[in-house]
């Protein structure tokens, strides 16, 4: 990762602007919605591999900045959502795009089923992943 | 199936917040299907995404607006060795990449 930043910084121009922009996955909420309202079903595991490529992260681009290549500006959290119809296209869609990244417990999954299934046509499922995003500008000499 | 990510367009906003893309040269790394590139692709004066999944490539050029033809363009590469020379660009966008 380090030698990416590395290639980054190189194509970047002096005072030029970095963006990173990731999701921060464990503990995101796990829950249905319908009509102004919101049932807590629990919240999302992330693997520890994943947890261990976050840390590689911000490792990376720690040492990048202890290099002298970018300097950090900014940085804020913001909430992502993710809506689904029902518990079946959620639980397809977390199979295909994020097993290599987070577990739901069964319980979970029974608690979103029950809510929705509660909730009638207007219910949804939504998983609201907290976002970091960081402005890092470009050092170079002359 | 009908996912729907962040209608409420927070990204779009924090990403705006945080980066004026107006008249600059843009890199994005992880540009995946272009779903954050057609968010401020308009306002650079070229845009690059780079990915290094083929089909997401092809979603994203099949998906390019008609006015980004001549202004946002993707390939297939990876971050560890950018075929481009130095100082190429004013910003780089790490989508969900690093």
């Amino acid at each position: 990762m380090v030698h990416a930043l590395n290639e980054i910084y190189r194509v970047l121009a002096p005072a030029g602007t970095l963006i990173d922009l990731r999701p921060l996955m464990e503990g995101s909420p796990v829950e249905v919605v319908s009509e102004g309202q919101t049932y807590p079903a629990g919240v999302v595991n992330q693997l520890p591999e994943d947890i261990a490529n976050d840390e590689a992260a911000n490792q990376s681009i720690e040492k990048a900045a202890g290099q002298g290549w970018f300097t950090l500006e900014r940085s804020d959290f913001f909430p992502f959502s993710y809506y689904w119809d029902s518990p079946d296209e959620m639980q397809a869609y977390v199979e295909e795009q994020w097993a290599d990244f987070v577990t739901i417990h069964e319980s979970v999954w029974k608690n979103a089923r029950s809510f929705w299934a509660a909730a009638g046509t207007k219910g949804r499922l939504r998983v609201q992943v907290k976002m970091m995003i960081a402005r890092w500008i470009v050092v170079k000499g002359d | 199936m009908t996912l729907q990510k962040d209608p409420e367009n927070n990204e779009t906003r924090s990403l705006h917040a945080l980066a004026d893309f107006t008249g600059r040269r843009a890199l994005e790394i992880g540009c995946g299907e272009g779903r954050l590139t057609w968010r401020y692709a308009r306002s650079t004066r070229l845009t690059v995404g780079i990915d290094p999944d083929q089909d997401s490539l092809r979603a994203a050029m099949q998906d390019r607006p008609a006015d980004l033809l001549g202004k946002a363009f993707f390939a297939r590469l990876s971050a560890l060795h950018l075929p481009f020379q130095k100082e190429t660009f004013d910003i780089a966008v790490l989508a969900w990449s690093l």
